[in-house]
């Protein structure tokens, strides 16, 4: 099932934190690969050391042993080229508006004028609907508004991948099914690589073309599964329940009081 | 009939909600209180008029006298104050980047911090000598600490995720602390700023008090201790005033349109 691919590829990925007088293992041999252009999605329960793996592909945590490559290159450190859109909504600047948020990104990753930067960050935010918001600081922004100019912000800085850990955890239901198409909406413009962090089966099977399920205590990989369908109805597929009956049985199936 | 869901409020529940007008009333009381006391007191030399200090402060600053010893201290505290922030921010920016550096800083903040800075005069002086820069070495010590205590605490309150937005954008070193850190503490930062400068006042005028003599054209503290020697104490009450004055000036005038301007503007603070 674990096809070679040369455009994101994690190997052996082990890594570790300290916590009081411990050293405690994360994830524990993790390897899996993505294709340019996927959705690729990690779900698994909590402990599962998903966000932890999509931190170390961002360059945030250095692997304890094990290697991460993006293009054929080994990632070392964080850089533009992989976007993140975090779960919290503190992630903007509260000292710039939406708009000044973008073009913040986009004068900071590579060299452009202050207009044709403001031209582009407008144009990022007319995509995820928010062009009439732009002179609004985040505090008066909903926290959908706020991840939408996250998200806004990582296609403006034209990365290769665009990694989200959670983003629509924090949000109520109603407007989580919204971002969920939004998302896709934009996916199918802009076909970016995708990889997906969520603890949620359906927002696995709505997101995703290609789902790695992780178990906890250590974070490892149980199976790679293939969603084929790919659109916003993708809850009224036949194929849906079967799916997501698959997933559940094996991501319960040692745990049967596991809730996710 | 149409269901009135607003009723105007009377003109007395307006007034009454109208904040600086309810501090002004209390201010007001206050000074009649000091006019009617004073009367009664009948002794201009230990206590004079709210009126006869208001004069002294109107001629005072009318002769320019009172108005060039503000701006000597004001000076002399500005001085202080951007040696004091200079350090402050360097220091801090030096102490985040290793462990040992960041010890290093919390040890010298709670160490030097509780030391009050009058208490430095006799070094100073025995440093410096009589004059401007024992009294800048003893403002800058006032300065400091609580301005590098509030920028350290500020930079460490600074969430992990904003750490992170500001390194996927590939921002290091300098960059990262001018572009990510420092606007990210400014509510820490303005405190700092605030408390510093509220605490430099104090000492600026206690020091100046206690050797303002040096310079040939002493401070605002100086010239509280000249008039009373010279028994103008309706002098002395005006100098007070123009202390409490500036003091308001700045912490609740300046500092506010600063804080409303920035943080408040941006929900960094309620």
């Amino acid at each position: 099932m674990n096809k070679v691919s040369d455009f994101l590829t994690v190997r052996n990925l082990t890594l570790q934190y300290k916590t009081g007088a411990y050293r405690v293992t994360a994830v524990n041999e993790v390897s899996f690969s993505c294709d340019s252009g996927e959705r690729l999605i990690l779900l698994g329960p909590s402990g599962c050391g998903k966000s932890t793996i999509l931190k170390a592909i961002g360059g945030f945590i250095l692997p304890h042993s094990g290697e991460i490559m993006l293009n054929g290159k080994q990632l070392t450190k964080p850089a533009p080229d992989r976007a993140v859109v975090f779960q919290e909504f503190d992630q903007l600047l509260p000292w710039k508006t939406a708009l000044g948020n973008v073009i913040f990104a986009i004068r900071n990753t590579r060299a452009i004028s202050r207009k044709a930067a403001e031209e582009e960050a407008a144009a990022h935010l007319q995509r995820v609907g928010l062009g009439a918001l732009g002179h609004r600081y985040p505090h008066e922004l909903s926290g959908g508004q706020k991840q939408r100019v996250a998200i806004a912000r990582c296609l403006a800085l034209r990365a290769e991948v665009i990694l989200m850990d959670e983003p629509f955890a924090s949000l109520d239901a109603l407007t989580r099914q919204q971002m969920q198409e939004k998302l896709l909406g934009l996916w199918s413009e802009a076909r970016f690589t995708l990889v997906f962090v969520t603890h949620s089966i359906d927002e696995a099977l709505i997101l995703g073309s290609r789902i790695v399920t992780l178990s906890p205590h250590p974070g490892r990989v149980i199976e790679e599964i293939k969603v084929r369908h790919c659109d916003d109805l993708a809850r009224r597929h036949p194929e849906y329940a079967a799916l997501k009956g698959r997933i559940e049985s094996i991501l319960f199936k040692d745990q049967l009081e596991y809730v996710i | 009939m149409v269901f009135k869901d607003k009723t105007k409020l009377s003109v007395w529940e307006r007034i009454s909600d109208i904040n600086w007008l309810r501090k002004l009333a209390i201010v007001v009381t206050l000074a009649a209180l000091w006019q009617i006391y004073a009367i009664w007191l009948n002794n201009a030399l230990m206590f004079p008029t709210f009126t006869a200090t208001v004069n002294a402060l109107i001629s005072a600053f009318g002769n320019g006298e009172l108005l060039e010893r503000v701006l000597n201290s004001l000076k002399m505290l500005l001085i202080a104050y951007a040696i004091g922030a200079v350090l402050a921010i360097t220091l801090t920016i030096l102490s985040i980047s290793t462990r040992i550096g960041n010890d290093i800083l919390e040890v010298l903040t709670a160490t030097l911090n509780p030391l009050a800075p009058v208490a430095l005069l006799p070094l100073a002086l025995l440093w410096f000598g009589l004059g401007a820069p024992s009294i800048v070495f003893v403002l800058v010590h006032a300065v400091l600490w609580a301005l590098t205590l509030n920028i350290h605490n500020g930079f460490a309150g600074v969430s992990q995720t904003l750490r992170m937005v500001g390194r996927n954008y590939g921002l290091k070193g300098l960059r990262f602390v001018f572009l990510i850190l420092i606007p990210a503490a400014l509510p820490s930062i303005l405190t700092g700023l605030k408390v510093s400068w509220a605490f430099g006042w104090r000492t600026l005028i206690a020091a100046e008090l206690v050797f303002g003599v040096s310079s040939n054209s002493g401070g605002i503290g100086w010239f509280i201790f000249e008039k009373k020697n010279q028994l103008d104490i309706d002098f002395v009450f005006a100098g007070l005033l123009t202390v409490i004055i500036i003091g308001i000036l700045v912490e609740n005038v300046l500092f506010k349109t600063l804080e409303k301007r920035t943080v408040l503007k941006w929900g960094m603070k309620q």
